[in-house]
């Protein structure tokens, strides 16, 4: 496509030469600062996150398998727990002591699982957003 | 690219940034400096991932582009050209520069046709270069092209 002279010479002629590149530099580098700052704020965030995280998951593991190996090391035939009130559901919990426990160990280690995954997730997803804030691609 | 090159390609394309985005505010001063400002910051922190191929120009200018596309999509509302006139009068820019009225024949043209108006004629670009910094096909840019020349020149009467 062919240049339109008259409007080439127009914008040629009307282009700007800046007095302030010196502020403009100078603001630029104030707030490169500023990102510098929040940056190391979040990465500091992200580490100490990360280090709850393996700290939560290694208490969990020590825990759960303490637990796991108490009710291993208990006699079969004999309640993990026993409620001195004789009722119809508090026996039937008694009976089952072993089988409820079991599932509330289970339980709690699955959703402790979860909740690993999720922070995982959460942790990548602060490093995508970190990284992404300001790319060339429209946000 | 460390802070430090960074900064040396910035010192040297900042100018060029700035006129660009100063036609793309149609000569508001003010406007185009936090727009150049924004885009800086963001090329800075995704300047992890460039690549340097001796484009720098083009990729700030994207970047740039996009964050006017933003900036504009965030207005609600449209100033009429009245307002735009008195606007623009009362700018830092109407002391500096004498062609107010081609900033307001700007104002008249489509964001778009806008930006492919000013690269092509202003910074010099192809419809090659101007398609990938505005990521659109080249058969568009010719029909931007084409509209706002044709637009451009019944303003200004050429």
């Amino acid at each position: 496509m062919m240049k339109d002279k008259a409007l080439e010479d127009l914008f040629l002629a009307q282009k700007p030469h800046f007095s302030d590149n010196a502020e403009f530099m100078a603001a630029l580098t104030k707030r490169l600062d500023a990102v510098e700052y929040l940056k190391q704020h979040q990465e500091a965030t992200i580490r100490r996150y990360k280090m709850l995280m393996v700290a939560a998951f290694v208490v969990g593991v020590i825990s759960g398998a303490i637990s796991i190996a108490y009710v291993l090391s208990t006699p079969v035939d004999v309640p993990l727990f026993t409620l001195h009130v004789e009722t119809d559901i508090l026996l039937w919990l008694v009976e089952n002591s072993r089988l409820i426990t079991a599932t509330g160990l289970s339980l709690l280690l699955t959703f402790g699982i979860v909740s690993i995954i999720s922070n995982v997730q959460d942790i990548l997803r602060m490093r995508v957003c970190l990284k992404a804030s300001g790319t060339v691609a429209q946000e | 690219m460390t802070r430090e090159v960074f900064i040396a390609h910035v010192e040297r394309e900042q100018e060029a940034l700035r006129g660009f985005l100063l036609a793309l505010c149609c000569g508001k001063k003010d406007d185009a400096d936090d727009l150049a400002q924004d885009a800086l910051v963001k090329a800075y922190l995704s300047s992890a991932g460039y690549q340097d191929k001796g484009k720098f120009r083009s990729w700030l200018f994207k970047i740039a582009y996009n964050t006017f596309l933003n900036h504009k999509a965030s207005l609600r509302c449209t100033e009429s050209i009245d307002e735009a006139r008195a606007l623009v009068s009362s700018t830092k820019a109407d002391a500096e520069f004498e062609h107010q009225d081609l900033y307001l024949a700007l104002r008249t043209l489509a964001p778009k046709e806008r930006s492919s108006i000013t690269l092509f004629y202003l910074n010099g670009y192809n419809i090659k270069e101007i398609a990938t910094i505005t990521d659109t096909s080249e058969d568009a840019v010719k029909k931007q092209l084409s509209r706002g020349r044709d637009k451009l020149k019944e303003k200004l009467k050429l």
